[in-house]
């Protein structure tokens, strides 16, 4: 090797994370993806704010008048906050189908990558015959994918923040900080699904299982609660859905942190991920 | 020179895949500064087998010791001594050949002293690393992970066909690296279907079949044990005939000429009956390739006879 191409090897810098290479590769693969993803969940997020703050809610619904139990699905409520009122519209924004899926896509393209994906694809045998702890493979990639999903949740929040901040209707109706713990109840419900997703990756070796995972585990949970409210004999089954314990309408309608709420989603969570590092222990890591 | 401490022992090594058996109590020893093929058909259980040696598997049965340590529970500690080229390699499409280097040589945690030069000899340029790996032909990927197996000089290396794909000069290449890395004293185990690469880099094969082992023989033995081709041209012009004892040999009639794989300790008596029995207007006597040798291997052998 020449004396100059060896100055060049070592002036040159890598690209590559050196702390956290897997956390880099699963961000960097689908950096134009998230970048998407963010650009959609800024531009919903605007959409809801300016129509919220542009239509007065009596004009929606009429004067005296409150909608349907189920819609309270709609509005991220379960107790009397109406869509018909600022909370309720600004609530629907971070519970409508728009901003599920979005959050689902996330989930199940870096949940699938954790470690299904790799191994029907084979990559994995790259990746785990370096000095690399099955732990740690699993650590990193939650990491990218927590990361990814907070960093959506950090859009919608600091978008519906901006338009509350700016409008003095929503301002009066939004308590300080309501806004950022609907935020918060944003990335506990994204990791209640990041966790079983997680434990499907580790357990199974095809990615299409883990995607299909994410949206049964966020759309079935939709449904059911959406079902345990409009149906009153279907009423205790809310409280499997991980939507029930979501409820931005409520937090930015009255403020405060539901903690029971919290504590529900992020136990599932940790449960979820403490079953994936079990799973993944035990596991082959080729087909 | 290969020394007499074993760096790689499997120990009636088994790997089931529900009811189906992958490789069933295999025993291999394999000493530091070996090459060592395993050779074997697609299928036979080569690539189980070197899955189970670099920790990817877990065996079913038996045990693995590389380095005098478990691949699955010493993986850690095991990991930074063993370079390992996969048989079907993939990579991630979208990484350029360098970030593809500097990504596995993060996840090794150590130096790679050898990547540039490797690089060079491998003939994979600067412009060839800095091209995402999903446009690179099957050789050009070929060589990025042979660079990847070798960069951080590790002193078990294992490959799994490792010129599948690579072109002539290419290879001649691959096979100085291995000279080399014997010279270094470096135990390098490889599975290949290609026998001439066994017979040019190995200095021991295991032959496996069906996930069995049908034996472990020196290059130089299988050389020698296996049969002399014996070529005769019939000066009648007729075609095939029966030829008495000499069937057993498995003639192959073309017209005139016929063709024989002779053990070597029958092929004197062999030709004198044969010079009695038959009109023979031409005679050629020559060693059989490593390919017969082996093929004799694989139909003399019952994959339910335990070796």
């Amino acid at each position: 090797m020449s004396e100059r191409s060896e100055r060049l090897m070592k002036r040159r810098p890598s690209t590559v994370s050196r702390r956290l290479p897997l956390v880099w590769l699963a961000l960097h693969r689908r950096r134009r993806m998230l970048f998407g993803l963010l650009l959609g969940m800024v531009v919903f997020e605007t959409l809801i704010v300016v129509i919220t703050s542009t239509v007065p809610p009596g004009e929606l619904f009429g004067a005296r008048r409150t909608p349907p139990g189920a819609f309270k699905a709609f509005s991220g409520s379960n107790g009397d906050v109406s869509i018909a009122s600022y909370p309720g519209l600004l609530g629907a924004g971070l519970t409508h189908p728009f901003w599920i899926a979005l959050q689902l896509t996330v989930i199940g393209s870096l949940g699938a990558a954790a470690v299904a994906a790799d191994v029907e694809s084979g990559t994995i045998e790259l990746l785990m015959t370096r000095p690399l702890s099955r732990r740690r493979l699993l650590a990193e990639r939650t990491g990218a994918l927590v990361a990814a999903s907070v960093l959506l949740s950090a859009a919608a929040t600091l978008t519906i923040a901006l338009g509350v901040a700016a409008s003095p209707a929503l301002r009066a109706a939004v308590p300080e900080g309501g806004v950022f713990v609907a935020g918060l109840m944003g990335c506990a419900l994204a990791f209640s699904l990041t966790g079983p997703v997680l434990a499907v990756s580790a357990f199974t070796r095809r990615r299409a299982y883990v995607i299909g995972a994410a949206v049964a585990f966020g759309a079935v949970g939709f449904a059911l609660n959406f079902v345990a409210l409009a149906w009153s004999p279907a009423a205790p089954l809310r409280y499997v859905s991980p939507f029930h314990y979501y409820t931005p309408g409520d937090v930015l309608a009255h403020g405060g942190v539901p903690w029971a709420s919290f504590g529900v989603l992020m136990a599932v969570g940790a449960v979820g991920l403490l079953a994936a590092f079990r799973l993944l222990e035990r596991r082959d890591l080729a087909i | 020179m290969p020394s007499s401490t074993p760096v790689i022992e499997l120990r009636s090594l088994t790997k089931r895949y529900g009811a189906t058996v992958g490789i069933d109590r295999l025993d291999v020893t394999v000493a530091a500064g070996e090459v060592f093929g395993l050779l074997g058909p697609n299928g036979a259980g080569k690539t189980t087998t070197l899955r189970c040696l670099v920790g990817l598997l877990q065996p079913s049965d038996g045990q693995v010791r590389v380095l005098g340590l478990d691949p699955v529970a010493d993986h850690r500690r095991l990991a930074p001594s063993v370079g390992y080229l996969p048989g079907e390699l993939r990579l991630y499409p979208e990484l350029t050949g360098q970030q593809t280097l500097d990504l596995l040589a993060a996840l090794q945690g150590a130096p790679v002293p050898r990547q540039r030069e490797l690089c060079d000899r491998l003939t994979l340029t600067r412009a060839d690393l800095g091209r995402a790996v999903g446009e690179y032909s099957r050789g050009m990927k070929q060589k990025l992970g042979l660079v990847q197996s070798l960069q951080h000089r590790p002193e078990v290396v294992v490959l799994d066909e490792p010129t599948e794909g690579l072109d002539p000069l290419v290879q001649e290449t691959f096979f100085e690296l291995l000279a080399e890395e014997t010279a270094a004293g470096r135990t390098v185990l490889l599975s290949s279907h290609v026998l001439p690469e066994v017979q040019r880099t190995c200095g021991r094969v295991a032959i496996v079949r069906q996930g069995r082992l049908v034996t472990v023989r020196s290059v130089a033995e299988l050389r020698q044990a296996r049969a002399r081709r014996v070529r005769l041209v019939l000066a009648d012009g007729r075609g095939a005939r029966p030829l008495g004892a000499a069937e057993r040999w498995s003639p192959r009639w073309d017209g005139p000429r016929v063709e024989l794989l002779v053990p070597p300790d029958e092929v004197v008596a062999a030709v004198r009956a044969m010079l009695a029995e038959l009109p023979v207007a031409d005679l050629t006597v020559e060693e059989a390739g490593l390919d017969e040798a082996f093929l004799d291997l694989y139909r003399n052998s019952d994959p339910e006879d335990r070796p």
